[in-house]
């Protein structure tokens, strides 16, 4: 790891966060930062004694701003108020691996925090040692004689202090070292505590700048229409000299799939493409209908043999050998938008030997290599500024929307800023998978599960986005995410095989909040409920009986019970479902253990989603304020899912577009919601997927118990929650 | 032609056509950009400002009729040190991405003008706006909280 002590410019450096990402502004933050001294990748002290934290994962909401500085203030004994972070990129140190794909700069998966945690304590702990080092050799004074505090060393026994401003130059000529002592929770005073979040004045006064209010001189605004079936092609535009002599229009530009027009204001572009009347020709994939997805991924259900990803025991045999004894459910999950509120949006300026791109953007380099590969320019020579991003879900880490944004600025010749409608950014959306589970089980005398038989069908997305995730197996591939809370799922069940198998379809489609789980864990806990339900066991004892030999997962379930007084039978007129789930991050990163108990309360003839109880165990909590936040806004996100969101295709394209048709929750749909959080010794895992799979399961467990029928397919419609007379 | 209105307490005239979008008039010629597009359509409330006080979802409403009118921006609610309610947003750090809260925020402060204490059933009639993080409960709390202190202070 390159250790270059003195910044010669901030060429790899984006704007400040908080600050404008006007290019007036970011100049004059390159400028301070000429002055800066860097202690490590992430450390940076001006001639001020001003200290600045770098940021290398984008703040989409879930709270990054404040959590991963806090962790490196923590260990350096900042003065917190006073920090300023910074977005850096560019470094070996930014990068992550997730499977055994090459090391990149991204954010994705929950894992912020947990593929941070140890490297930014060691970071800061590192600059905290040599600027004690420094301090020590200035005052001609042993090492433990030096304490920190605040941004500054102290002297312990004449009580002197030097500022770290003042021992930066010294400190960073010291070699770092290796393995810094690090603090003990016991002497912790940032991580672990209720932070207030860093960005939360700027997002309530108007001056928090994301993607869409980037600003660059002699910039145009573009609007985009993309073909309205999936793969189809732009064959003509039919009104060209119209749409050239709309006001402020200034140039049309064709993609093999689409129309960008520029124009002066992003208005003008809006209106005249609007007006625009092209021809698109449909391609191959015009006869594309949800008709024709469900009929593929029902047709999978019953084949004779799936790709195996688990086979422990005997399950299919005994399930053979026992026909009419086998239960079965079957199960069906649609498409689904991202439809983050800020819609996706790049601001791009190409020069001839540098790209600079603005932007609503979730993965870094891989954006990159695409503006690179599009524009000529070697990557060193492309700088993102990425300011806050209005959600994002997983929706905007495919940087196809980047590709289009560069395509308009170099047929131009200025800066463009390409912001799609609501309509394209659902419509043109890499979607969440579709698909289908059918589970079968034989269980014992007292109605627990001896062998299980899983199989889902659906949608590959590893097949589609990470072709080299996919396991080998010697009857094909299979995508363990097609699977994922079912294949390693907690329950003891001594005969157990999963298979699956893809339907190949030529949706885009991209990772989503929870990824497969919120599919395999409504499939998988739906099944564990009606087999209680057959069994006539409690759902919650039952649960227990199935984890009985897994503490940690049994805290976190009775922590839930206990919360919601599950023993206790509900008030007339509340119904409740319990559920529970071990989130596994993607390659074995993390372990989480959530659980939830919904209760559903009577109003009138129907029945609704009133409260919400969710525990969970993530080991240690770096921020209890946006930890709590997190399950507050992932409950709302997942009832969204659970009650409203449904892609479906027909012709060819997607047939929803905007809120009206694609609706997200409202207020007054937003149930009271419990955090519980059940603290552990584990280092921080994983949270912000967390606590949307176990939630629909819940609710259809609830309303077996309300209205004696277990709804299948999501989203739950509003006939399903009708009391029964 | 020339559309006089006010923006947030300061008199500005927009040289265009009457049928320009008020949320892209203000972002665009007058560079307040804390107003935002969610879906253009008028469902979302991102692009919420005031109107002689009234919330109005300003991706649907033409400029032409704002002519004479005053308008008020987040930006301009910013200002007044005194907003109970962008103060009770900060206190409960309701945002997440933050992205819908400049319109959640001028569409709260226009329900404490009208209804000063609001109870919950109000608030699932005024709120309509969305947002995807679903920061929802904080956002109930947050109206609670600023109702009270604006009672307090009265
Ligand atoms: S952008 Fe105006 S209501 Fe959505
Ligand atoms: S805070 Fe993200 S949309 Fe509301």
């Amino acid at each position: 790891m390159g250790r270059r002590r003195f910044l010669e410019v901030a060429a790899a450096f984006g704007a400040l966060l908080a600050v404008p990402l006007d290019p007036a502004v970011a100049a004059r933050d390159g400028a301070a930062a000429e002055a800066d001294i860097e202690l490590t990748d992430w450390i940076f002290i001006d001639a001020q004694g001003g200290v600045t934290l770098g940021l290398c994962q984008p703040e989409v909401g879930q709270g990054s701003y404040t959590a991963l500085p806090a962790i490196l203030a923590e260990e350096l004994d900042a003065d917190w108020p006073a920090v300023k972070v910074r977005w850096v990129m560019g470094r070996d140190a930014y990068k992550i691996q997730f499977r055994n794909e090459k090391p990149s700069q991204k954010e994705g998966a929950s894992t912020s925090t947990t593929k941070f945690y140890a490297r930014l304590r060691v970071a800061g702990a590192a600059a905290r040692d040599v600027l004690v080092r420094a301090a020590a050799a200035r005052w001609q004074v042993p090492v433990s004689d030096c304490a920190t505090e605040s941004g500054m060393v102290r002297n312990t026994r004449t009580g002197d202090t030097l500022p770290y401003g003042a021992l930066a130059a010294e400190a960073a000529r010291l070699p770092l070292s290796p393995a810094p002592r690090l603090k003990t929770p016991a002497e912790f005073r940032l991580i672990g505590k209720a932070l207030p979040r860093r960005d939360t004045a700027a997002k309530t006064d108007g001056s928090a700048k994301y993607g869409l209010d980037a600003e660059v001189p002699g910039m145009l605004n573009a609007a985009i229409a993309l073909s309205p079936t999936i793969g189809g092609w732009l064959v003509r535009i039919n009104n060209e000299a119209e749409i050239r002599q709309q006001p402020g229009v200034r140039a049309i530009v064709r993609l093999d799939d689409g129309v960008i027009v520029v124009a002066e204001r992003y208005w003008q572009a809006l209106r005249a493409v609007q007006m625009l009347d092209a021809t698109f020709s449909p391609g191959e994939n015009g006869g594309l209908s949800t008709e024709l997805i469900d009929r593929l991924a029902e047709s999978g259900l019953d084949a004779e043999i799936g790709v195996t990803a688990l086979a422990r025991g005997d399950a299919p045999r005994i399930l053979g050998q026992n026909p009419d004894q086998v239960i079965e459910s079957r199960f069906s999950v649609p498409h689904l938008a991202h439809a983050a509120m800020e819609p996706m949006n790049a601001t791009v300026h190409v020069q001839p030997d540098r790209v600079d791109v603005w932007g609503s953007i979730q993965s870094t380099d891989a954006s990159v290599a695409v503006i690179s590969k599009i524009s000529g320019v070697a990557e060193e020579k492309v700088h993102l500024h990425i300011g806050f991003l209005g959600g994002s879900f997983g929706g905007k880490i495919a940087p196809d929307f980047v590709a289009q944004a560069v395509r308009a600025a170099m047929a131009v010749g200025r800066p463009v800023k390409l912001i799609r409608t609501r309509e394209m950014d659902i419509q043109h959306d890499h979607f969440r998978p579709n698909n289908k589970g059918r589970l079968r089980a034989v269980v014992d005398r007292d109605g627990y599960p001896v062998a299980v038989h899983a199989r889902v069908c659906g949608q590959s997305l590893f097949a589609t986005t990470r072709p080299n995730w996919l396991t080998k197996t010697p009857l094909g591939d299979y995508d363990e995410s097609m699977v994922d809370g079912i294949y390693n799922q907690s329950y003891e069940i001594p005969h157990f095989h999963v298979d699956v198998i893809q339907t190949p379809l030529p949706i885009p489609v991209y990772f989503m909040r929870s990824v497969g789980s919120s599919a395999g864990v409504l499939f998988w806990e739906s099944f564990i409920t009606d087999l209680a339900h057959k069994a006539g066991i409690d759902q919650y004892q039952y649960r227990r009986h199935l984890l009985r030999n897994n503490p940690a997962a049994l805290k976190v379930l009775d922590a839930v019970a206990a919360a919601a007084s599950w023993d206790t039978p509900p008030p007339a007129g509340t119904v409740r479902g319990i559920s529970f789930d071990t989130y596994h991050g993607r390659g074995g990163s993390f372990v989480t253990y959530v659980a939830e108990i919904v209760e559903l309360v009577r109003k009138g003839d129907s029945w609704r989603v009133a409260r919400v109880f969710c525990a969970i165990d993530a080991g240690l909590v770096v921020n209890h304020n946006t930890f709590i936040a997190q399950i507050q806004g992932g409950i709302g996100f997942s009832l969204t899912s659970a009650l409203k969101s449904e892609i479906t295709f027909n012709r060819g394209g997607a047939e929803q577009s905007n809120f009206a048709d694609y609706p997200l929750l409202s207020i007054g749909e937003m149930p009271e919601v419990v955090p519980i959080v059940v603290e552990s010794d584990r280092p921080p895992q994983g949270v912000g997927e967390i606590m949307v799979a176990p939630l629909a399961p819940a609710i259809s467990q609830a309303l077996l118990h309300a209205t004696g029928r277990r709804p299948d397919r999501m989203p739950f419609r509003a006939e399903v929650f009708k009391a029964s007379a | 032609m020339s559309i006089p209105f006010q923006l947030n307490g300061r008199p500005v005239s927009f040289d265009g056509p009457e049928d320009a979008p008020l949320l892209w008039v203000v972002r665009e010629h007058f560079g307040l950009t804390g107003s935002k597009f969610g879906c253009g359509i008028g469902m979302c409330g991102a692009c919420t400002m005031h109107v002689d006080g009234a919330p109005i979802r300003t991706c649907v409403l033409a400029v032409g009729n704002v002519r004479g009118r005053a308008i008020r921006t987040i930006e301009g609610v910013a200002a007044d040190a005194d907003n109970a309610v962008r103060k009770a947003w900060n206190d409960l750090d309701v945002p997440q991405c933050g992205y819908c809260q400049s319109g959640m925020i001028m569409t709260a402060t226009a329900l404490l003008a009208e209804t000063p204490a609001p109870t919950d059933q109000d608030i699932d009639r005024w709120m309509t706006n969305l947002c995807r993080c679903a920061t929802y409960v904080r956002i109930r709390q947050a109206i609670h909280a600023a109702a009270a202190a604006r009672q307090h202070k009265s």
